[in-house]
């Protein structure tokens, strides 16, 4: 079965469509989300391997968090 | 009599246009002349409207509403819009829609029992602009899209989306007027983006796929599943529905595989095809 993260890509569709870049998201950016704590400490780390196994949209997690990503 | 006139398949991606010299010349050159020689054949075939199928990257869909089929109906498209025009390196233009002939398609559709869903607007990521920089540079020609989920799991299965495009085929053919349709498909080959394994490419999975597109072997690629595109071509390579589409609406047509190029530094297998009667 898909492994998707509604809260996740809501969080992060927010952000790619507004065409902006972060490092990591902070505690003011998520308020009032209805985030589990795994995901919102993923966000504020910019851990872009947690995001992925959270089941964020891989395209929104490139877009979001571009700087994190080597290549 | 409405006919297809021609049938090309295409990458896209932001760094193709947006980053050019960070690939090996070779490859950029080889890759380029793919899509100057695909320009010239389509341009070669005097179409009258362009059916492009592609698919959106959450740019035009959130998961709030994920359309599996999607025709466009606007009247324009951003191709790039202003936002994405930065990173691809090409200025902000927009391409001609074809509204009338998507709501004909749309109802057609409905009818006979496809139900594609419909947008009036539309901002496109690279999916249209990166193609049509090459393919289109004067936006000469209206285009109506259809989009298909390609990026947001579940995704409707490789053989629904070439059952798609085939109604769009046999749609066009039951056209009274005298219309020469182009159909350009976008996306794929394989790519990783996003995901732990960001960056790879498989040529060999890029490899079989022209191989039975070239030989017009379209049934072991419909037996593909999305496990094993996943695996074998990466959340990127899941793009190939579009080509699927688009070659379900010319059934028999052949490849001519016109470049191929695993390119490393746009992290994406790169083809431009021209499919021919």
């Amino acid at each position: 079965m898909t492994k998707t993260s509604y809260a996740l890509n809501k969080v992060l569709t927010a952000i790619a469509r507004q065409h902006l870049r972060k490092d990591a998201l902070t505690d003011e950016e998520l308020a009032g989300q209805r985030l589990s704590e795994a995901e919102q400490a993923a966000l504020k780390a910019g851990d872009i391997t947690a995001l992925y196994h959270l089941g964020a949209n891989p395209y929104l997690i490139r877009r979001v968090f571009r700087s994190r990503f080597t290549v | 009599m409405a006919e297809i006139v021609a049938a090309a398949l295409t990458s896209h991606a932001p760094l193709i246009t947006g980053k050019p010299d960070i690939a090996k010349p070779e490859q950029r050159e080889q890759l380029y002349a793919g899509f100057a020689e695909l320009r010239r054949r389509v341009a070669a075939a005097r179409p009258d409207l362009i059916v492009m199928f592609v698919n959106d990257h959450i740019q035009s869909f959130p998961y709030s509403n994920m359309p599996a089929f999607c025709i466009g109906l606007a009247d324009s498209y951003p191709a790039p819009s202003a936002g994405a025009s930065k990173l691809m390196q090409i200025a902000p233009r927009h391409v001609r829609g074809a509204p009338e002939w998507g709501m004909a398609l749309l109802e057609s559709g409905l009818a006979a029992g496809f139900d594609f869903a419909y947008s009036y607007e539309l901002e496109s990521w690279d999916e249209l602009a990166v193609p049509l920089h090459f393919l289109l540079p004067e936006a000469t020609v209206p285009i109506v899209p259809v989009y298909t989920n390609c990026a947001a799991p579940p995704l409707p299965s490789v053989r629904r989306c070439h059952q798609m495009g085939g109604f769009v085929g046999e749609f066009v053919r039951s056209r009274a007027r005298a219309e020469r349709v182009a159909v350009v498909a976008t996306g794929g080959v394989s790519h990783w983006v996003g995901t732990p394994e960001t960056g790879r490419i498989n040529p060999e999975f890029d490899h079989w796929l022209l191989d039975h597109v070239a030989r017009a072997d379209i049934e072991p690629i419909l037996a593909l599943t999305h496990d094993e595109i996943e695996r074998d071509a990466g959340n990127g390579g899941q793009e190939i529905r579009n080509w699927v589409a688009a070659l379900g609406a010319v059934p028999g047509w052949k490849g001519d595989v016109l470049a191929y190029e695993p390119v490393a530094e746009w992290i994406t297998g790169c083809a431009t095809v021209w499919v021919h009667s």
